[in-house]
């Protein structure tokens, strides 16, 4: 039998796998540099999370999460179509600023800085996913439909349409295909994905507040990004395990749990800064970040 | 009405002892920016770093104020340096591009904030040496000596700079790598140096606003995130490459912020920077001052 810790940090891993993957689909593979990605995860826990505790059932708060998320993923990525590289990933981070500030001041909703408490654990069917155990279960199904459905749709001519607009925008139109399009499907997607993930967050911990969703928080997901390899879904997965296993070496050696935060932050920090110097490429990359 | 137009002068106040903190972010920034010509977005976090090392020295150790003012404001260029020269300079020679070192920028960030998270804990600092005085009355304005200070200090340390850059050697080879970087070379000016004297200079008017910002306010492990999002926004907003721009930049973001939280509530201050921020990268890319089409 599994331990409670380990259980505790597979789901986490679980939850992290969905955002690696879904940054990976917006980064790697339409070469949309997001830093705001973590606005889309926290719009997906507040929505879930707000409407779970006004009774609706956990199936529909979850989409609803994803929904949402899309939507301003849809929104945003119409409004930045025109602009690219440092400045897109500004932008980003901007957005990503606006969600986390009004989290924090929508008192009304959200209850700014307490947070939101007592959201239920998910219920589906009639089967409660009361214990961790089950809760994994569930994480893991629905990573492996993400993995899945991802790669399907990277595989697909519309992923190679994808890359090529990543790779050379003017000539993929020049194909007279619509650019924008591909693009900001590609971005509402991985929106999609990272407000599911922000569900799943919600409900495990079942307590949310604005800290978990600032702009720093996009750190440990670059990197597992960058770590793993641009448009590479199996880099990806290796750089979430690897990257969320090492710090947890920093629990063994005994520091106490307000400096084990920081560190394991520098740690994410120092990675990413290691591979943009020595391996640009990450670990399985097939391409270089611009 | 006349209650009206004295919230009218004092929101213009207020929004001038604001601009005058953030011309020496955007100025420290577009400095380093002209000539390297990415985003420096670590930049906030010297500044934190240098107001911990003020409440270190001062506070923490015990060493005369003046003395720990000196130190805080040269613990500015060494962090500036320390990092151009060791994350930055590395990725500049094997050709990263800007989007790459910003987000290098991004991660050495968030290692300044960690740091001052282990070494310093989470609660806020602040430093009292010069204790609250009454404020003074100007007409209807209210303004405390510490404010008159802050702004009167600012506009010198922002004259002196513009008389360096106009005037002396160093400033003039930094205007001309930023200008055109080889041609400067072919002259003779070795860009790399030139890139170390910004980071220095940069980094040195962070450190001074870092010594203003905690004598005015608390200082806490993540306010380099914050203020980089000011002095970023401010030089967007006048042009990332003028360090004049961003001043006036600056400025304008202090009045827009002040005008803003007369609806809003202050903690909402980041976020309308950040949208104005927004609207001008969307709509005006090259800011109010730029001349050059910086639309990538």
């Amino acid at each position: 039998m599994l331990s409670a810790y380990f259980i505790h940090l597979l789901i986490l891993i679980g939850i992290y796998l969905i955002l690696g993957l879904s940054l990976q689909l917006a980064v790697g593979f339409s070469g949309i540099l997001n830093l705001g990605h973590i606005a889309f995860f926290g719009l997906g826990a507040y929505t879930s999370a707000l409407l779970a505790i006004v009774g609706w059932p956990f199936l529909l708060c979850f989409l609803a999460g994803g929904l949402v998320a899309m939507g301003s993923g849809f929104v945003l990525s119409f409004l930045t179509h025109r602009i690219k590289g440092d400045y897109l990933a500004l932008v980003t981070m901007g957005f990503c600023f606006v969600i986390y500030s009004l989290m924090l001041n929508l008192d009304s909703l959200t209850r700014g800085p307490l947070g939101l408490p007592g959201i239920p654990r998910p219920e589906i069917l009639g089967f409660g996913f009361d214990n961790n155990f089950s809760y994994l279960l569930l994480v893991t199904v629905i990573v492996l439909a993400t993995y899945f459905l991802i790669k399907r749709i990277t595989d697909s001519p519309f992923g190679k349409l994808l890359e090529a607009v990543r790779d050379n925008e003017l000539a993929t139109k020049i194909l007279g295909k619509d650019t924008f399009k591909v693009k900001s499907f590609s971005f509402a997607l991985s929106a999609f994905f990272a407000g599911l993930a922000g569900s799943l967050y919600a409900h495990y911990i079942t307590f949310i507040d604005p800290s978990s969703f600032s702009l720093m928080q996009i750190i440990p997901v670059i990197s597992i990004v960058i770590v793993g390899g641009l448009a590479s879904l199996e880099g990806t997965v290796v750089a979430t395990f690897v990257l969320l296993l090492i710090p947890e070496a920093l629990r063994f050696v005994g520091f106490p749990s307000s400096i084990l935060g920081p560190m394991r932050q520098i740690i994410y920090a120092l990675f990413l800064l290691l591979i943009l110097v020595f391996r640009p490429k990450g670990f399985w990359g097939r391409i270089e970040l611009e | 009405m006349v209650e009206l137009g004295r919230m009218f002068y004092q929101i213009l106040v207020n929004g001038l002892i604001a601009g005058a903190i953030y011309a020496l972010v955007a100025a420290g920034f577009s400095l380093i920016y002209s000539t390297v010509k990415f985003v420096h977005f670590a930049h906030g976090g010297v500044i934190a770093l240098s107001a911990y090392m003020l409440y270190l020295f001062f506070s923490l150790w015990g060493l005369n104020f003046w003395l720990a003012v000196f130190l805080a404001i040269l613990s500015g260029p060494v962090f500036g340096v320390l990092i151009d020269t060791l994350i930055y300079r590395p990725l500049r020679r094997r050709r990263a591009s800007p989007t790459i070192i910003l987000v290098a920028s991004v991660a050495v960030l968030l290692i300044l904030e960690s740091l001052n998270l282990i070494f310093f804990g989470a609660d806020v600092k602040s430093i009292n040496f010069f204790t609250l005085g009454k404020g003074l009355s100007f007409g209807p304005v209210i303004i405390t000596s510490l404010q008159i200070f802050i702004v009167l200090t600012s506009l010198a340390l922002l004259a002196l700079l513009f008389v360096f850059m106009k005037y002396s050697k160093i400033g003039k080879a930094m205007r001309a790598v930023a200008d055109n970087k080889d041609v400067a070379e072919i002259v003779g000016i070795s860009a790399e140096r030139v890139y170390t004297w910004s980071f220095a200079l940069g980094s040195l008017i962070a450190g001074v606003a870092a010594v203003l910002i905690s004598l005015e306010q608390n200082i806490e492990p993540t306010m380099g995130t914050s203020l980089m999002i000011k002095g970023f926004t401010a030089s967007i907003i006048g042009g990332v490459e003028s360090v004049a721009g961003g001043v006036l930049g600056a400025f304008l973001l202090g009045l827009a912020e002040n005008i803003g939280i007369w609806w809003l509530p202050s903690s909402y201050k980041d976020a309308i920077a950040f949208v104005i921020l927004f609207v001008f990268l969307l709509f005006r890319p090259e800011g109010i001052l730029g001349a050059k089409k910086s639309n990538k």
